[in-house]
């Protein structure tokens, strides 16, 4: 699950930080990075280098996402660069007369629009932080660790009335069953592979449909462990539908 | 079907919307193409009703974000938003609609969670998550023309996958007559 999860193993503050406090504060960071917008922008992404020098899982970890989403950042720039901003779309039609305005750069047929690219590298920035900050809780947070944080930050709900017991069951069911249906899928591609399903094909069309002939079994089999799932759990009187047997299921 | 069941369900299909993209992954481009989580989040609606749909809608990619990092945080709000409204009006439909056949009653579900799901990430989309920069070819690009693979996919395989699941006897059938 820690390989999963892409935790990483190192000693230091936000290894050491709450969960809780860690989700909060990329709740708060999240709002800053939106919010933020020129120099406050620069300055917000200067502590999220800070918080990555600060959790020692290095840079390449820290970046993994930014590397992943290069090219949709890419073409996010190139789009806002070519048809964002208002001068240089008035003279698109005209190179020239775009680059005379002094807002375009014209190379040939291509006009480059400098607040479109502007705009486009403020949206970059801003998705790449987020990226980072994502990273960093997941590289320092391991996955229990993150349901007891969902769970304390969701309990002051209880307070107002709200069940916090069934989305914690769902939470905590749903991580403990990532593994083992990610063992019983390998399972059923082997299984397919000794029958000549072709799932680890080059081609990519010949791939996705032999996949998509596994999704079946894997429906079946997790709805079938659900049904045991459940049935285990009613037999030991854990109760949802009213509060007192619940309470005594959970502890029985 | 008790709560229990219900929850059960929920965070199991939950768990394979975290699973599924993780294989689909091996596939160039398959999460905008393939569209995986999408099918365990109706597949729950269509058995489980509408809070477990919905909370399936919710629990899968938030959880997927947070422990392997597909979708990245940025993706996350609106694609969030449509996966609930994928379970809630899947959910809705088929506790509402009969017509008599399991089949006709799943699709008509189905697809009007297919269209409602995509209609309101579109709006959260342009009021909300890229407010001025959202236009109408954007909606039409992401919502249909990209993912077309992964909408006749769902056509293809969620009612056939409900319909196992009913003759298996793992969920309660809809019709015990037919």
């Amino acid at each position: 699950m820690r390989a999963l999860s892409g935790y990483v193993w190192a000693d230091s503050p936000l290894h050491r930080a709450p969960a809780a406090a860690k989700l909060a504060g990329l709740l708060v960071c999240v709002a800053l990075v939106v919010a933020a917008r020129g120099w406050a922008l620069l300055a917000v992404c200067a502590g999220c280098a800070a918080l990555a020098a600060l959790s020692r899982v290095g840079w390449r970890r820290a970046l993994q996402p930014v590397w992943a989403m290069r090219w949709f950042l890419v073409v996010i720039l190139a789009m806002n660069a070519l048809f964002g901003g208002g001068p240089a779309l008035a003279g698109a039609g005209t190179p020239a007369a775009a680059a005379a305005q002094g807002d375009a750069l014209s190379l040939g047929p291509v006009v480059l629009n400098a607040s479109g690219a502007a705009q486009g590298a403020t949206v970059v920035v801003r998705v790449a932080a987020v990226a980072v900050l994502g990273a960093l809780l997941t590289a320092t947070t391991r996955p229990q660790q993150l349901i007891d944080g969902v769970r304390v930050l969701l309990a002051p709900l209880g307070r107002v009335g709200l069940s916090v017991e069934p989305v914690a069951l769902a939470v905590g069911v749903t991580v403990q069953f990532v593994p083992t249906l990610l063992r019983e899928s390998r399972q059923i591609i082997w299984a397919q592979r000794i029958r000549c399903g072709d799932v680890s094909s080059r081609g990519i069309l010949r791939r996705a449909v032999s996949y998509v002939r596994l999704l079946v079994p894997i429906f079946v089999s997790a709805f079938r462990r659900a049904d045991e799932l459940s049935v285990a759990m009613e037999a030991r009187g854990y109760r949802l539908d009213d509060e007192p047997r619940a309470r005594k299921g959970r502890h029985s | 079907m008790s709560q229990v069941k219900r929850i059960v369900i929920a965070a199991v299909c939950a768990a394979i919307g975290i699973v599924l993209p993780m294989a689909f992954h091996s596939i160039p481009n398959a999460g905008s193409v393939w569209l995986p989580m999408h099918i365990p989040v109706m597949i729950c609606g269509l058995v489980a009703g509408p809070a477990a749909g919905a909370a399936t809608g919710l629990l899968a990619p938030v959880l997927s974000s947070l422990l392997t990092g597909m979708p990245a945080m940025p993706v996350l709000p609106p694609m969030a938003c449509e996966l609930v409204v994928y379970g809630l009006v899947s959910g809705a439909l088929s506790q509402r609609v009969r017509t008599g056949s399991t089949s006709r009653d799943l699709y008509v579900s189905l697809v009007s969670a297919m269209v409602a799901g995509r209609v309101v990430r579109g709006v959260l989309s342009a009021l909300i998550f890229s407010a001025g920069s959202y236009s109408l070819e954007a909606w039409l690009m992401t919502s249909f023309a990209t993912c077309l693979t992964g909408i006749v996919l769902q056509l293809v395989v969620v009612v056939p996958i409900v319909v196992s699941l009913e003759r298996a006897g793992l969920v309660p059938p809809r019709n015990p007559e037919e």
